[in-house]
Order: structure tokens, then sequence, then C-alpha cells
């Protein structure tokens, strides 16, 4: 017998037994259900992350720490390196990159930008007029994806600063309003407490974002201007020209990993920005890996519905299962009826539960939204069409191989005493 | 021609052995209509699925053509039930869930025929038995003797050189198991199908070249109808 004619021959035979066939279907319709929300929660989850990566950081950006005794325990004291260090109390210190560190990362390969970390923290900030506040200062880095709510960032002069938009509201003036307005940062020096005044003049609003770490309390201001306001708050002191770590910019993004390499050859660490939002990705996929258990749990109890249901199929048709036999149907045409008939079943519960996931979803993505607060545009269940695909097949091959006792029970029918039947 | 040679089933182990069948053997010219009788229990049955390839004796040999069936492998025999034999049975075994026409074209998908082919093959299958008005009827609207005509259309359809008809007319009333028996008598002759009808009733016998009885498993007698020799009929057309 043709395959074709076997499966035309099996799905009518699901049909003369809608009930039946519709039950075992939503039995593996419900794993379907859970596997295919798992696949999606899990592809909106590393969107997401993925997401919040290229507003915090840049793909191309190593993190550079000198290395340490990286010795967690506590009962044993670690060894001194030579060079500077941060001096916390109680033993601890933290070792710190000098200007010769620096230029030690500049001449390495690959490496377009060595910016340190210029670990600058203002007295305070304010405009003419209004309130006192604290912030922070970093340099600004046009390759961080940023909400733009008036003016540009694509380029930042040595007098200018970026505000987020949470400043521009304490400030009391609009976004629009806000360009070219003057905020003056005030640096105190460590030694001294002497103050410095550095005016600049707002050249965009941001918006505040959710996803960015830092962003909403710090101001952006060129290289220069951060490095400046760094090195007269540090002046004088043993931390002057010494940096906590600092930034290195690769070339292109695939020479990241060759300059990482080099860079711990140098004697350093260095941290990529997928090393460093890594464990969000492992959350995910931790996650998920969950979903996809329960999912598959209920798989498995399917499993045992659709070998009951075909078991029941092969003794309510024994005596046509003779028949065909005696017509000279092979047993293994036989098999295949069967299990193309299990398969049936997986293909109608797949589609079920993934057309159910895939509606659940849509419905559920605002409300996820809204209580998460996610802002717009983000999904966090996101369904491809490869996962429908792998759900379906995936789960026909699982009701195959449920259908194969069955199936084996019905070719191995004695055509004789199935035709004694009546 | 089909030699039925010395066939023995037996049943059973020990103490509690049945023969079902003990040293059968007789021949039959092809395109004869041949009668097994005997009461239930006689081996008549036992007898039709050894002759059919369904059954295996413990020994003697069933020959078609020249062609020892039962050395045949499984998938030799599914062949040659699939392509030259085919089966009528007392209670119908049509399927009931399915039209006339998927009813009838179950032997040719076995058979793998083209699905044009089929078509045109099971029409003209269902008007033989007077049933080409119901192709896309279902089988469980048909009264007995439709059914009835319906399997025969089923069993004529892939155009066999035998065909076995386990009590065809047991189940219907005299009425209508006259028609089934006169289509049934009408195929053999036009056609030079060979016949082989299992039954207890004699009058059905009677009309047959050749009645084989069956008691207890042994051949009771055989006998030739008068004035009808049966002559072998090469000859095979197809259905009108």
């Amino acid at each position: 017998m043709k395959i074709r004619d076997i499966t035309r021959r099996a799905g009518r035979s699901l049909k003369n037994a809608k009930a039946r066939t519709l039950l075992t279907s939503l039995a593996i319709g419900v794993g379907a259900f859970t596997i295919t929300l798992a696949l999606a929660a899990g592809e909106g989850g590393r969107q997401y992350a993925q997401d919040i990566i290229t507003s915090n950081t840049d793909v191309r950006e190593l993190y550079v720490q000198p290395k340490m005794d990286s010795g967690m325990d506590p009962t044993k004291p670690r060894e001194y390196v030579e060079g500077p260090s941060m001096q916390f109390g109680g033993g601890f210190s933290q070792k710190m990159l000098s200007e010769k560190d620096i230029s030690t990362l500049r001449e390495l390969d690959n490496v377009t930008q060595v910016t340190p970390i210029y670990n600058a923290s203002a007295l305070y900030i304010t405009r003419a007029g209004e309130k006192k506040f604290q912030a922070g200062l970093e340099p600004h880095n046009s390759a961080i994806k940023d909400e733009v709510l008036a003016g540009d960032v694509k380029d930042i002069a040595n007098d200018e600063v970026i505000l987020p938009s949470a400043f521009a509201e304490v400030l009391n003036v609009s976004p629009d309003a806000a360009i070219g307005q003057v905020i003056d940062v005030v640096m105190a020096n460590t030694a001294t407490g002497e103050q410095q005044v550095f005016p600049l003049k707002v050249s965009a609003v941001v918006k505040s974002s959710a996803l960015s770490a830092v962003g909403s309390t710090t101001l952006r201001a060129s290289r220069d201007t951060v490095a400046d306001m760094y090195t007269f708050s540090m002046r004088g002191t043993p931390l002057e020209s010494a940096y906590i770590g600092a930034l290195v910019l690769a070339n292109k993004e695939r020479d990241v990993e060759g300059v990482k390499e080099s860079i711990e050859k140098k004697g350093y660490v260095a941290q990529t920005a997928e090393d460093l939002m890594g464990f969000l990705f492992q959350f995910i996929n931790v996650l998920m890996g969950i979903l996809i258990g329960f999912g598959a749990l209920a798989v498995l109890t399917s499993v045992f519905g659709i070998i009951n249901t075909q078991y029941i199929s092969v003794l309510e048709r024994t005596q046509q299962i003779g028949l065909m036999k005696a017509l000279g149907m092979r047993r293994r045409d036989v098999g295949r009826l069967f299990k193309l008939e299990a398969a049936w079943i997986g293909f109608l519960g797949g589609a079920l539960g993934s057309v159910l996931a895939l509606a659940g979803g849509a419905a559920a993505n605002p409300w996820i939204r809204d209580v998460l607060t996610l802002g717009e545009n983000t999904n966090l269940l996101l369904f491809q069409p490869w996962m429908f695909a792998v759900v379906i097949i995936g789960l026909m091959l699982v009701s195959v191989g449920a259908g194969i006792l069955p199936a084996r029970k019905a070719a191995k029918l004695d055509p004789i005493e199935a035709l004694r039947t009546e | 021609m089909i030699e039925v040679k010395s066939l023995t089933k037996v049943y059973g182990k020990k103490h509690n052995v049945f023969t079902a069948l003990d040293d059968v053997s007789f021949e039959v010219p092809t395109g004869a209509s041949v009668a097994i009788i005997g009461k239930s229990g006689s081996g008549k049955s036992t007898l039709m699925h050894i002759m059919s390839g369904l059954d295996r004796p413990n020994e003697g040999e069933v020959v078609v053509n020249g062609e020892n069936i039962l050395e045949l492998k499984q998938k030799a025999i599914d062949k040659f039930r699939a392509t030259k034999m085919s089966f009528i049975f007392q209670s119908f075994f049509v399927q009931a869930n399915e039209t006339c026409f998927d009813n009838v074209s179950l032997p040719l998908e076995i058979a793998k025929v083209p699905i044009g082919e089929r078509r045109k093959r099971v029409t003209k299958a269902l008007e033989a038995v007077e049933l080409g008005d119901k192709l896309k009827q279902k089988a469980k609207n048909l009264s007995g003797g439709q059914k009835q005509r319906l399997a025969i259309a089923r069993a004529i359809v892939n155009e066999p050189e035998i065909i076995f008809a386990d009590e065809p007319t047991g189940n219907l009333d005299s009425v209508t198991g006259e028609k089934v028996e006169d289509i049934l008598f009408s195929y053999n002759k036009k056609n030079g199908v060979t016949l082989i009808i299992v039954t207890h009733d004699p009058d059905l016998a009677q009309k047959c070249d050749m009645q084989i009885n069956i008691k207890d498993g042994k051949i009771e007698s055989i006998q030739y109808a008068k004035n009808k020799k049966a002559a072998p009929r090469p000859s095979r057309r197809v259905v009108s």
C-alpha cells in the first residue's frame, strides 16, 4: 500500500472517532502549549537581555582590570602586588591600573581606543536658580543605544553634556527647552576640598530608561571633560593617575575575542560585554529549561493517553484489520496505518497547542509589559516560525513512538482470529 | 487449477489434540464453482483458510497453477492474495463509516493500483453489482443485500482468479440471497473465475459444478453436477 493511501485512511479513521481524537490531541496539546510558550519566553527573554546589553554597553568594549590575588577565602591573607591600589580598610584593597598599564593596552593590536574608568562623581550639579543634586559622570559612547527625547547624541563637544530626562524634570526644564541650557557640575578635590565649577551646555536629553543600569543618575560628557574632572578631584592624592579599570574598544565586533586573549596574555583580567551580561542569558536559559521540563512532563503523560487510545482503536477495529490482512495488506503497512494515526494525533495536538500558545502570547504580552513596565515594543513572549515547526514535528515523532506498541499489536493480529470476531 | 494435496491440520497439543483436517486431497479446475459443505466444526472454514494462504497446515500442499502457495514467503503470499484472490464473508465486513467507493477501493490500494485506474475500476465493479448510484453513500446506509453486493464489488474489483465466499448468503433472506447468488454465479461463468463457496446450505451447493462434502475433517464425498462438466475456462474477461 502506498504511504499516501495509508495516510488518507489513517486520517479518515480518526475522523470517524472525532471526540476520542480531539481529547487525545488535547492532552498532547497541553504539552505543546507549554513548550511553545517556554520557547517564546526564552526567545523574548534573550531579545530583552540583548536590548539591555546594547543600551548599556558597546559590544566592542572590554572591561579590563588588573589581575589580583583572587583568593576569596577570608581566612587566608592575600599576597601584595606592586602598584597603586585603593584601600578599603580591614586589609582589603583594590589594585588599580597605572598610566603605564593604560599605554600597554593602547599598544595592543585591533584596539581603537582605551578609556580609563574615570570614577568621576560630582559634589553636586545644578542649574541656575534650582536645587542641587548628586550625580555621576561618565564618558559618552555613541555606540550605546539611547532613546533621545531632544537634541543629538552622535557627537559631543568638550563643553557639552547629555542629560537623562529625570534630571531635566528635577531641574525644572522640559526636554526641548533644556537644549542649550547650562548645567553647573561642581567637583571637589579629595585632598584639599577645593571646588571647581564645570559649566556644560545640554546637547541632548535622553530618556531615563528602565533598561539602563546607570543612565538615570549619570550625566554623560565628552571623554576629555570627564578625564579633566577626575584628574581635578584626584590631584594630590595617591590615586592620581590610577584607575580601577579601563574600557578597551576593539576595532570590530569580531576582534573582541582576540583582543580579550591578548589582554589576558599581558596579565590583566578582561571581560567582554557578553561576559558581563552572560549571567542574564544563563538565567533565562534555566527558566526556559524549567518550563520546557513541565511541558515535557505533560507530553509524557499524553504519551500514555495515545498508547491507550490506540490500543482501544486496535481492539475496536480487529475485524477491519483482519479484512485488510486477508486482502493481502502487508504487516508493515498495517503497522504503518496505526503509526500514522498516532502521527496525526501528534500533529493535531501540536498544532492546537502552538496556536493556543500564540493566541495566549498575543493576549498576555501587553499585560506583561504593563506589569513589569518594560517599555513599549518589548514583548517578553516572542514567537518564531521555527518554534512551531520544532514543536509540531517533535510531537509527531513522540506520538509515532507512542503508537509503536499498539501498531505492533495490530500488525501481529492473526487475520483468521480477527475475522471470527463478529 | 487448484490442487489440494493431503492437507492435515491439527490443533492443540498432546492430550487435547483436535484434528481439523485429516489427509484432504482434491482438484479444482480453473473456472469451476465449488461448494465445500459440511456442518459447523467439520473443518470447512479451516480448509478455506489454508487454501487462501491465511492459515498453514501441518502437512500437505496447495498448488495453484503449478505453484505451491504454502511455500511462498509472507510477502509473496500477501501479494498473491492482493492480486489473485478475494473474499466474501457471511457478515459482509464492509466498513460502515466509509463510502461505497472507499470500501471497494481498498483492495486496489493494497495492490498499489494508481488512483486514476482505481476510479475507473471501482465504478465498473459497483455497476456490475447494481450499486453504481451509491458511489458516495456511506456503507452503513445500505440494506443487508446491498452490503453483500458491495462486498462482491470489493471482491471482483481486483479481477481475481479465485473468489472465496464464506457463507455468502447466511445472513440474508431467501430473496436477497438468491440475487447475491445470481450475481456470483453469473460472474463466475462470464469471467471464468474459480468460485469456492463454503456453506452448509444444500440448495446453494446444488448450484455449483462441484460439491465437496466434509465431515470431521475428512472428505466424505465429491459430487459433480449432472450435465455440467466442470470444464476449465481459461479465457478471462473483465467485468462488463
